[in-house]
Parts: C-alpha cells; sequence; structure tokens
C-alpha cells in the first residue's frame, strides 16, 4: 500500500515538474523555432514545420542590419552591467544596516523603500522626463542606468535584507568577539558567505534591467537605444517582420540565459540559503 | 586573571524579565558553571558578561572595574560558542587566526601562536582544510583554538559539547578541563547537563526563572540543596518529593507522615522543625534508601539496572521514592518490599517557599 502511495506520489512529482518544464522552456523554444523559419511558415495556421520552411535567413538578416542591434546591445550591457554592480554597491550595505544594526525608524525607512516601487510607471514617467530633459540627459545610458537604479534598489535591499537576517547570529557574534567592528563583520565575514545570494540579487538586476522596455521607449531616442527597443524595430508600421525579431530577441536572451546556465547552481545556493549552519 | 562579578544585574526583553536580579562573585582562575533547563536565562547571562547583550540593569566588574559599555574585546574575553560559529569560508588557521590579524599581529607571531594552539589542540594536521571538511569534535576543538590563541582574560563557554555524541562530549570535557588547569584562565561555562556541570566545575551556579538558586561546589549542591527546586535538578535520577505532615503524637519521637508511610528523623531535624504544623516538603538521595529487612511496606513500581547498580522505584498510596542498590539486583514490579531509609541523610523543605529547613550542626 505504502509502495503504491509511493509510486503514486513519484507519478504525480513527475507530471508536475514536465508540466513546468514545459511552461518554463516552452516559450524559449517557440522563440528559437519561430527564428528559424521563413515569416510565410510562421505567419501560417498552423506554422508549416517541414524541413523546407526552415532558414537562416532571419539571423543573416538580423546580422546585415547588426549596426543597430549591436550597438543596443553594447548599451544593455552598459546599462545593465552599471545598474546591478550600483544597485548590489549601495544595495547590500544598507539592506545589511537595516537588518542587523540598531537604525532608528528601520521600519518606516523600509517601507519608504518600498513605497517608491509602488507608484505605476506611468505615473512618474512623465515628471521624470520632463526632470531629465531639463538635466539634458535624455537619450543617455546614465539616465537608463539612474532610473533603473530606483526600481532595482528597492528590491535588491529587501531581497539582501530577508536573507542577512536569516543568516545565524553566531558568526557575527563570534567575529564581535573576536574584535571586528560592524563593518569588518559585514566585509570579511557576511559578505563572503553571502556570494550566492548577491549573485541571485544581481542576476535579478541585471535581467531587470535588460529586459526593462517602457522608460527606454520614453527615455532614450538613438544613441542609448538598449536591445528591446531595437527588437521592437522589426515590427514596421506596414509589416512586421516576425523571423528577423525573433532571431533579434532570440539573439539578446542568449547572454542572459547562457549566464543563468553558468551561474546555476550558485543561483540556485543563493536562493536555497539561509540553511547554513553557523 | 580576572575576577568577576555581577551586581543586581536585570535583563528584560520588552515585557520579558529574563534575568532577575542575578548576583555572582567569580573569583580569579575559578572555573564556574552556570546550570539550568532552557529558557533559564543562562545564556543571556553569558552574553552580558562577553558584552554582547547589555543588562537592562545593574553592574558587570571585572578585577573591580565596570566594563557595562566596553565591547566584548575591551573586556579581553573569548568566547566558543553552542553551534562552533566557525567561518565557513576561512581555512582551520584561518579562522583561528582571525582575531590575530584584527589586532595586527605580524603573520609570523599569528603563525607561531596558532600553530602551537594547532598541536595542542591535535589540530596541526586540518590547519589547510575548511570547517565542512572537519568532524563535529575537530570543529569544536577549532572554535576552542580560536578562543586559546588570543590569550584572553576570561573563557566563556555557550554549551560547546551539547551536538557532540556522548562519548566525544566525556572526552572533550576532560580536554577543557585540563586546559583550564594549564592555563589557568578565569572560565565560565553555560551548561544544561548536570553531570557536566558536576564534573569540570570549582563551583556551579543553578539557575531558574532567571534568578540564581544555587552556588556553590558540586558536593554542596549535589548533597547540600538549598532549595527543594536545586534538589530535584541536581543528581540522576531526579528525587521524587514527599508531602509529609509532622506527626508529634509518639511524645518527643516526632515522625513524618508521608501517606501511609513514617519516616523517622533525627532529633536535630525535629529541633529544626521547631512548632511547625504545616506540611513539609521530603526527600532523599536514592543511595540511602535500602530495600529489605524490616523498613516501611511499599510496592516496587520500576526497576531499572545501570550496570554498577539498579534504580528501584517504590511507591504507596500517591507517593514514591527512589533507592540505588548496588550491583545487579533482581525484583519483580509490582511485588511489595521493605525500604528504610538513612534519617541523617534526609533533606526538608519549607512547603510553601520551597527553601531548605537547615539543622543546625
Amino acid at each position: 500500500m505504502a509502495a503504491r502511495q509511493s509510486i503514486l506520489g513519484r507519478a504525480g512529482i513527475v507530471l508536475a515538474l514536465v508540466v513546468f518544464v514545459f511552461a518554463a522552456t516552452g516559450p524559449i523554444v517557440w522563440l528559437l523555432l519561430s527564428s528559424v523559419l521563413q515569416q510565410q511558415a510562421l505567419t501560417s495556421i498552423p506554422p508549416d514545420l517541414s524541413p523546407s520552411s526552415f532558414t537562416l535567413a532571419n539571423y543573416l538578416e538580423v546580422f546585415s542590419s547588426a549596426a543597430q542591434l549591436g550597438r543596443a546591445i553594447i548599451n544593455s550591457l552598459i546599462v545593465a552591467t552599471f545598474t546591478t554592480a550600483l544597485a548590489i554597491i549601495l544595495g547590500a550595505p544598507a539592506a545589511y544596516a537595516l537588518a542587523r544594526l540598531e537604525i532608528k525608524h528601520a521600519g518606516t525607512i523600509l517601507l519608504m523603500v518600498l513605497a517608491a516601487q509602488m507608484f505605476p510607471a506611468i505615473v512618474i514617467a512623465i515628471p521624470l522626463f520632463i526632470t531629465a530633459s531639463k538635466l539634458g540627459l535624455i537619450d543617455t545610458k546614465l539616465l537608463l542606468i539612474l532610473v533603473y537604479l530606483s526600481f532595482n534598489l528597492p528590491i535588491v535591499i529587501w531581497v539582501l535584507r530577508g536573507f542577512f537576517m536569516g543568516l545565524p547570529l553566531g558568526l557575527e557574534r563570534a567575529a564581535r568577539v573576536d574584535g571586528a567592528s560592524p563593518l569588518q563583520t559585514f566585509l570579511r565575514i557576511v559578505l563572503p558567505i553571502s556570494l550566492p545570494s548577491l549573485f541571485a540579487a544581481a542576476i535579478f538586476a541585471f535581467i531587470e534591467a535588460w529586459n526593462e522596455f517602457f522608460f527606454a521607449l520614453i527615455m532614450t531616442r538613438q544613441t542609448a537605444q538598449t536591445v528591446p527597443l531595437a527588437i521592437s524595430a522589426f515590427a514596421g508600421q506596414y509589416q512586421t517582420m516576425f523571423g528577423q525579431m525573433m532571431a533579434a530577441a532570440a539573439i539578446s536572451v542568449a547572454p542572459i540565459i547562457l549566464l543563468t546556465i553558468l551561474l546555476r547552481n550558485t543561483i540556485l545556493r543563493g536562493f536555497a540559503d539561509g540553511m547554513l549552519k553557523g | 586573571m580576572p575576577s568577576i562579578e555581577l551586581i543586581d544585574i536585570n535583563k528584560s526583553y520588552g515585557a520579558v524579565h529574563v534575568c532577575k536580579g542575578i548576583n555572582l562573585t567569580i573569583a580569579d582562575r575559578e572555573f564556574v558553571t552556570l546550570l539550568g533547563s532552557s529558557g533559564c536565562g543562562k545564556t543571556t547571562t553569558l552574553n552580558m558578561i562577553a558584552g554582547l547583550d547589555d543588562p537592562t540593569s545593574g553592574d558587570i566588574l571585572m578585577d573591580g572595574r565596570r566594563v557595562n559599555d566596553l565591547e566584548p574585546v575591551g573586556r579581553d574575553v573569548a568566547m566558543v560558542f553552542q553551534n562552533y560559529a566557525l567561518y565557513p569560508h576561512m581555512t582551520v588557521a584561518g579562522n583561528m587566526g582571525f582575531n590575530l590579524r584584527l589586532r595586527n599581529f605580524s603573520p609570523a607571531e599569528i603563525h607561531e601562536r596558532v600553530g602551537a594552539a594547532a598541536s595542542a589542540l591535535d589540530l596541526s594536521h586540518v590547519l589547510d582544510r575548511y570547517p565542512s571538511q572537519l568532524s563535529g569534535g575537530q570543529q569544536q576543538r577549532v572554535a576552542i583554538g580560536r578562543a586559546i590563541v588570543r590569550h584572553p582574560k576570561v573563557f566563556l563557554f555557550d554549551e560547546p559539547f551539547s551536538n557532540l555524541d556522548a562519548a566525544l562530549r566525556n572526552r572533550m570535557r576532560a580536554e577543557v578541563k585540563e586546559l583550564h588547569l594549564r592555563l589557568g584562565v578565569t572560565s565560565i561555562f553555560v551548561t544544561h547537563d548536570q553531570e557536566e556541570a558536576l564534573s569540570i566545575s570549582d563551583r556551579v551556579a543553578i539557575m531558574r526563572n532567571g534568578s540564581v538558586e544555587q552556588f556553590g561546589t558540586p558536593e554542596d549542591v549535589y548533597a547540600d540543596p538549598e532549595t527543594v527546586e536545586v534538589a530535584r535538578f541536581i543528581g540522576t535520577p531526579q528525587v521524587e518529593i514527599l508531602e509529609c505532615v509532622i506527626d508529634r503524637s509518639n511524645g518527643s519521637n516526632t515522625v513524618l507522615r508521608c501517606g501511609s508511610a513514617s519516616l523517622p528523623i533525627t532529633a536535630r531535624q525535629a529541633v529544626a522543625l521547631g512548632t511547625r504544623t504545616e506540611k513539609v516538603l521530603v526527600t532523599i538521595r536514592p543511595e540511602y534508601v535500602t530495600i529489605g529487612g524490616q523498613g516501611t511496606s511499599a510496592t516496587i513500581r520500576d526497576v531499572q539496572p545501570t550496570g554498577p547498580s539498579t534504580l528501584v522505584k517504590l511507591g504507596w498510596e500517591g507517593s514514591a521514592i527512589m533507592a540505588r542498590l548496588n550491583g545487579i539486583v533482581r525484583l519483580t514490579v509490582g511485588e511489595t518490599a521493605h525500604f528504610s531509609i538513612d534519617p541523617m541523610q534526609l533533606m526538608l523543605f519549607d512547603n510553601e517557599s520551597g527553601r531548605r529547613i537547615k539543622t543546625k550542626s
């Protein structure tokens, strides 16, 4: 009876995992598939998946107009990297301070950090645009970095604060008995053992910055255009080049997927941590 | 090495009063254990001595100097934590030398001190390993090593052996005792394990509900408990507490009536009881109860052979008493037995306060 139940239980788990894997990888598979199909094969219903429909022309087209996508990728890399680095450099100490130090009104500060996140983007877009244009920042990467930082920093602070609070106090107490100041404890004990979580938060911030479309559309024209805008450029007024758009999208998500695959163990540990024995 | 004084220490977390007016004086080079069940305030007390927690009120003195406002490093204390608290990203050598690096010792001196501590603790061959690559006993020794490389004035141990198996615990106990004899550093040890406390300490402070119930040598707290709670807490098996009335009906021969049983007391105890009429609480250590001969009749409720001795629980009409008999003794549960006690060894306590009714010697 117990054996039968456990077989049923295992079957249930396997089934759930299969559904999850399909849901997670389906869009990516469809993206890759669409990027190598001819426009006609792609838009016919059902899509024509015969071998003759497959082509690399979409990629060749994208590469031939590579100047624009290339520049967008470089822009996105710069914006996402700086956003991520700043979010971690500023967010981690703030999160640690809010988690562990006796700070007056820590609760209010945390709530304000979160409140900044709560405004719908459209509400702040217009005042932000006016301010940025008065400062001469429109169509600059600096502006995108600042904007993305404003909504990545609160998330990084909240996520890392939660992680730091879950760290066993013992290590920090041991460091205090060893004579470490709060800053030394943070830099020499807490940060090194928090690397997986910092990575996880960093990947999250990077993806957010890499994928952002709305503010990039409003705040940039040509010079600072990022990848999502470059991809959307394949949708014209009269015709949408689905195949090329998908090829461009495939190229643009490649770094993220690669990064995630390479760092998957670190990211998983980051999410699973808090079980650290101390 | 300093003496340590706790003067009327109170600690509250909001409405929770964890430590209630603790007074302790620990002599230079003494090994003192704070013993109590979980939640009695012993670890909080240790943390306040370490400087990791601030008392709500009261003073902590080291060598007569008030240290309330000093950080742990200013008090020059070293601490061994319950869960080792080793830095997982540092090697054994890194863990042991961390506090020396913070104090800008030269690499040569760090190397020398860590090497000396490692060889004393049999850790020389694992200096390059990470904590996760060590056994529990080795991890605990690294934690001790980290404390001794500093040559601190005070050692604090917070239930350091509670995660180790029994055999290892005994060995580590002996090592800590040996270390204390060798280094002569004032040491405070927290544990809930009475056997551990009694076996390694010069004196034991028994804590209950945030207060110190008794502070004395292991012999004192076992043989001469000041409260019924200490009598109950110290000693294995736990003693049974009898509620008895004082019977003076037989002229000068006062006895205690405990249910249907009647226990003789000494003349001195009768004097100590004075003119009391209310009930008293009575107990006796199992080794002073003998079975056989005439004595009081009771039913054998439980028999536990432990090897060198056999523990027998005897019961009668709502009361029970434990006896410890030498060697393996074959007795049958449910049978009637006769027991007698050594009245000199009876311990009498006030029914209200639980405090010992002392006989004058």
